[in-house]
C-alpha cells in the first residue's frame, strides 16, 4: 500500500517515493551511526516533538527504541526540535564538549532534519505520523571526506570546487553551490538526502531562480514562497 | 502583482499574493500545538485554493522546517551575494534581529 494512501489531499509520487525510501533508511547504518542508532536519534525527535505537543502520538509508532542516546545528542535533538531558533554555537560546542564528534553532529542533525520535513508533511496533510522501520544490521562507514575543512560554518564542510577538488565536484557539480547546500557535506549521504527531499518538497535545485516556475498544484510560486517564508520568519532562520 | 513581504513577519497584513491569508494560517498552524487550529486552517486552504494546495503547502511547510534546522544548527552564513541583493528587505522585516543573523554578521 501507498505510503499516504490514507491521506484526503493528493500526494506527489515521487514525494511518496522519496519519503518511502527514507524513511526506511532511518533504519540503515550511516557513516557514523548505526542503524539502530539512527532510529533513535528520530524516534527522539519525534518525541521531542510529541511531548511539546507540537505532533500527536501516532497509533504505531513502529518498534521500540533500545538504544539510550547520550546526554549531549538528546540534548541537541531536544533543541533543534522544539525551539531551533534558540540553537547558536554555543549549543555546538557544548555538543562537542559533551563527547559527539562533528561529523556525528552533522549526521544527527541530517536525520533530525529529515524526520521533521516528513512529520510537518504527515500532519500538514492530516494523516498520523508514519512508522519508523526495523533497525538492519550492518556498521556505520566512519568515512570522512579529505576535503572537509574549517570555513565559515560551525562544522567542516567541503568547500565549492576547485577549493574542494573531486570530493566537491562530485558532491556539487562544477558550479559553486550556496552554504544551505554545503552545511551538511562533512557527511556526504545525509547532504544528498537533504537535497533529495528539497527537490519534491520545494522543487528541484535547478529551477530555483525561474521565478515562474511552478512545481506544487496548485500553488505558484509566488504561494509557495508566503509558506517557505512565513515558516523560516517563525522559526527565526535568517538564512 | 505586488506582493507585501512584511506579511511574513506580521500576518495580519494583505500579502497580496491570492490565498495568502490561507497560506499564511495554514504554515503558523502546521508547526504549531493547537491541533484544532491546523484543521480549521487545512479546512480553509482546501476550499480557499485547492486539495492539491493543502499537499504543496504541507511539503513546503516540511521542507522549510528542515532548511531552518541545518541552517541554525551548522551555523551557516548567508553568502556575500545573497546579502548584499537583500540588504533593504533584511532591515524592513527585522531579519536583522534575529539570533542567527550573528553567524553571517561575525564574518562582515
Amino acid at each position: 500500500m501507498a505510503l499516504y494512501a490514507d491521506s484526503a489531499y493528493p500526494v506527489r509520487k515521487d514525494l511518496e517515493a522519496v519519503h518511502e525510501k527514507q524513511l526506511a533508511q532511518f533504519g540503515v547504518a550511516g557513516a557514523w551511526g548505526s542503524g539502530a542508532q539512527r532510529l533513535a536519534v528520530a524516534r527522539e525527535t519525534r518525541d521531542a516533538g510529541i511531548d511539546a505537543g507540537i505532533y500527536e502520538a501516532p497509533d504505531d509508532p513502529g518498534p521500540p527504541n533500545e538504544n539510550d542516546l547520550p546526554h549531549a545528542a538528546k540534548k541537541v535533538i531536544h533543541k533543534l526540535t522544539v525551539a531551533p531558533k534558540e540553537f547558536v554555537e554555543d549549543s555546538y560546542d557544548e555538543a562537542l564538549a559533551g563527547g559527539l564528534s562533528d561529523a556525528e553532529f552533522v549526521e544527527m542533525v541530517g536525520i533530525v532534519a529529515r524526520i521533521t520535513a516528513i512529520d510537518v508533511f504527515s500532519r500538514g496533510i492530516g494523516v498520523p505520523l508514519r512508522p519508523l522501520p526495523e533497525p538492519q544490521p550492518g556498521l556505520p562507514s566512519r568515512k570522512r571526506p579529505q576535503a572537509a575543512v574549517q570555513e565559515q560554518a560551525f562544522p567542516p564542510t567541503i568547500p565549492n570546487p576547485p577549493d574542494g577538488g573531486r570530493e566537491a565536484e562530485e558532491l556539487y557539480g562544477k558550479q559553486p553551490k550556496p552554504y544551505i547546500v554545503r552545511g551538511l557535506s562533512l557527511v556526504p549521504d545525509e547532504l544528498r538526502m537533504h537535497v533529495e527531499q528539497e527537490q519534491v518538497q520545494y522543487l528541484p535545485m535547478g529551477k530555483i531562480l525561474q521565478p515562474q516556475y511552478q512545481h506544487h498544484d496548485g500553488l505558484s510560486r509566488a504561494q509557495a514562497e508566503i509558506v517557505a517564508g512565513r515558516v523560516s520568519a517563525l522559526n527565526e532562520c535568517f538564512f | 502583482m505586488t506582493i507585501n513581504l512584511r506579511a511574513l513577519v506580521d500576518p495580519t497584513q494583505e500579502s497580496g499574493v491570492p490565498g495568502g491569508a490561507a497560506l499564511l494560517e495554514f504554515s503558523e498552524a502546521v508547526i504549531g500545538p493547537d491541533r484544532e487550529r491546523l484543521d480549521a486552517a487545512r479546512d480553509v486552504l482546501a476550499l480557499t485554493l485547492s486539495p492539491a494546495a493543502v499537499s504543496g503547502a504541507a511539503a513546503i511547510a516540511g521542507n522549510f522546517s528542515k532548511n531552518d534546522r541545518i541552517a541554525n544548527a551548522c551555523g551557516i552564513p548567508v553568502d556575500s551575494i545573497v546579502m548584499n541583493i537583500t540588504e533593504d528587505i533584511r532591515a524592513d522585516l527585522g531579519l536583522n534581529d534575529f539570533r542567527s543573523a550573528i553567524n553571517t554578521f561575525k564574518y562582515m
